[in-house]
């Protein structure tokens, strides 16, 4: 064979890998330009967060003076009793709907009852109307029971939690592709319904079991309009969207400014911790509960 | 160690499909009793019957003569093996044994004794601190059966535990299994599709087809009195031919004529004939492949017939061959009894003779496909 024989399929092999290098390079430099472009709002809160030479809205952003005045000055105003409130009512939703979502997934992977189907219809087309429509009315009850303005926080709770049973799909997905001959030796093995969830289906979920608590997590976190609603007219039920709402006002954002940013550092450093520590697994979990269920 | 006793055990599902029906059948303290059959005869639904992971729609189950039907699998004592293995795979080989025993709230040192215990009889003491993942199957299996091992159950329950495994280390676990039953020496309920485990295992077969038991009887009752044509068929290998014919009998004397050629039936059978008073009739003759000879052309019961194909399986020449009114059938032939000269004939094409002894016919009505000499 002679030496030409080889120069056609080399030369597209060199074609080949320069294509590949540049797409590689051209993807890579447009999602760092992205990147960059919606990081820029979150530096300049961090870095307006840590001017202290003024309060009001300013045209630069990286602040003459820096020190945490404006975190101490939180301490201050009523947002500590907010950044529990939130707290307080993300924990609880948290754990509470991440049980049943997890109980209610399992239930419907494993059990074989009847209108079992007809139901998982029934939620999935329930689902699929905005929970606004519900506001009105759920106002009302909260507001029968006690549990609005001061009162928002076990309000707040129980809207959360209430509904939550709904959000079954990604986890009863993931729970599928588990083999049910695993929940049958353990039975066999001497587990209950309950052990055999505990010991054996969960750990074999950890990617599912922590996006259910952080999707929990974050929907009251960041909730504003609901939290509005039923703890208006007092500052003791707000939530820290709603509390810091008001500092945006005319009259008072000059005020207020600096310390809305180091308040919205605040509440964004437990997700972005959490997120951190748990990335993995979330990607992970939306994915491997999706695409296999 | 227990004694297992269905009685009119049926199960019908939701959507009025009845998997089985009124099974009847004992099976005695360490007894080894093999289901068998195709896919879909019911034999599995029966066995997770027996282990409480399916409900029983009607009839009772006893087991050590306790009515158990309503008891949970785990109150059952019974162990059992899954055909994948269906192991834990975020435990170690070690913990996945310890299962039970550390629901049961046994003492550590107590696990640990059971645990090693079992892994060496089973050979997989190096692998106890690796995850099922890091595992062949043949190991896994072992790991599995292991984890049955330890409960000490009354009732060793295996469903199709060899059909994740390849030919060869089928093989050798089937035997493993056998030396395992000596050692344990308890009720083990086998489920399989595959009739030469039923026949090398069990010490009674149960061979079902759809949701019915169709015979139960020992390998060697099953082998060689079939009850129906179906049993017949289903077990050996390969399949026992059947040939459509006459059963004559004249002064006494009965003989058969599968493609005209006059076959007399002597001794046993015709023995047997004469008590069930069978007389001339149309009947479904049945002739192993194994029981089937090649024969002289000048033989008088020789049936001639062309070849088809030739399987050669090593020990022995699995032969296709085809009469001259296109009838089918397969002639078993072992190797050592053809020259190599005659081996080397026996190509597509070749006119051949063949013929089979009385003694090893067996006798199907053609209606009720049932054998006459039950």
């Amino acid at each position: 064979m002679s030496e030409k024989d080889f120069a056609v399929p080399q030369k597209r092999h060199m074609g080949l890998k320069a294509s590949k290098i540049i797409s590689n390079t051209s993807i890579h430099i447009l999602l760092a330009v992205i990147s960059v472009i919606w990081l820029i709002p979150f530096v300049c809160i961090l870095l307006q967060s840590f001017r202290v030479e003024s309060t009001y809205q300013v045209g630069y952003v990286i602040p003459k003076q820096w020190g945490f005045d404006n975190y101490a000055n939180l301490l201050k105003t009523d947002f500590p009793r907010w950044y529990l409130n939130t707290l307080i009512v993300a924990l609880c939703a948290a754990v509470f709907q991440t049980f049943i979502v997890l109980c209610m997934s399992y239930a419907l992977s494993r059990f074989r009852f009847k209108m079992r189907k007809p139901l998982m219809r029934f939620m999935l087309i329930l689902g699929m109307f905005p929970g606004m429509l519900t506001m009105i009315i759920l106002y009302r009850v909260l507001a029968d029971l006690g549990m609005t303005q001061a009162n928002a926080v076990p309000g707040l709770i129980l809207v959360y939690i209430a509904s939550s049973g709904m959000g079954y799909y990604v986890s009863k997905g993931f729970f599928d592709t588990i083999p049910k001959s695993l929940d049958e030796a353990a039975r066999v093995d001497g587990a209950t319904r309950l052990q055999v969830l505990f010991k054996i289906i969960l750990p074999l979920s950890k990617p599912i079991v922590i996006y259910t608590i952080l999707t929990a997590f974050m929907g009251p976190w960041g909730d504003y309009v609901f939290a509005q609603y039923v703890s208006f007219g007092t500052s003791a039920g707000k939530n820290v969207a709603v509390g810091m709402y008001g500092w945006l006002t005319n009259d008072q954002i000059n005020k207020f400014y600096t310390s809305f940013c180091a308040g919205g550092v605040m509440v964004a450093l437990p997700v972005t911790v959490l997120f951190m520590f748990l990335q993995k697994y979330y990607v992970e979990g939306v994915t491997g509960g999706a695409v296999k269920g | 160690m227990a004694s297992v006793k269905l009685t009119g055990v049926k199960k019908i599902y939701d959507n009025k499909v009845v998997a089985v029906h009124d099974f009847d059948l004992e099976i005695a303290d360490k007894e080894f009793v093999v289901f068998v059959g195709p896919s879909g005869c019911g034999k599995s639904t029966t066995l997770r019957m027996i282990a409480g992971l399916e409900e029983i729609s009607e009839g009772t189950l006893e087991i050590d003569g306790e009515v158990v039907n309503d008891l949970q699998p785990k109150d059952r004592n019974i162990a059992m093996v899954f055909q994948n293995y269906a192991l834990y795979p975020h435990m170690t080989v070690y913990d996945n044994i310890a299962f039970s025993l550390r629901l049961q709230h046994r003492p550590e040192d107590e696990v640990y004794e059971k645990v090693t215990n079992a892994a060496e009889i089973l050979g997989i003491t190096e692998y106890l601190m690796r995850k099922p993942r890091a595992l062949s199957g043949g190991q896994r299996q072992r790991v599995a059966i292991g984890r049955a091992m330890v409960r000490n159950a009354k009732v060793f329950l295996m469903d199709e535990p060899l059909s994740n495994l390849d030919a060869k280390l089928r093989n050798q676990m089937r035997a493993e299994i056998i030396l395992l039953r000596q050692k344990l020496n308890t009720t083990f309920i086998y489920v399989t599709h595959d009739q030469t485990e039923a026949m090398t295992l069990g010490d009674r077969i149960v061979i079902m087809q759809d949701g019915f038991i169709e015979q139960v009887g020992t390998p060697t009752e099953v082998f060689e009195m079939p009850s129906n044509l179906f049993v017949a068929e289903f077990i050996g290998a390969p399949k026992m031919n059947i040939i459509k014919t006459r059963l004559e009998c004249k002064n006494g004397a009965y003989y058969v004529t599968p493609f005209g050629v006059r076959i007399p039936v002597t001794g046993e059978k015709a023995e047997a004939l004469k008590e069930k008073g069978i007389g001339t009739q149309d009947i479904l003759l049945g002739v192993r492949p194994e029981h089937i000879t090649l024969a002289d052309p000048d033989c008088e019961s020789a049936i001639p017939c062309t070849l088809e194909v030739n399987e050669m399986m090593g020990s022995e020449l699995h032969l296709h061959v085809y009469t001259a009114d296109e009838s089918r059938l397969i002639v078993r032939v072992p190797t050592i009894d053809l020259s190599a000269a005659t081996r080397r004939e026996l190509v597509y094409g070749k006119a051949l003779q063949i013929t089979f002894d009385s003694k090893v016919m067996h006798f199907f009505d053609p209606e009720t496909k049932k054998n006459l000499l039950l």
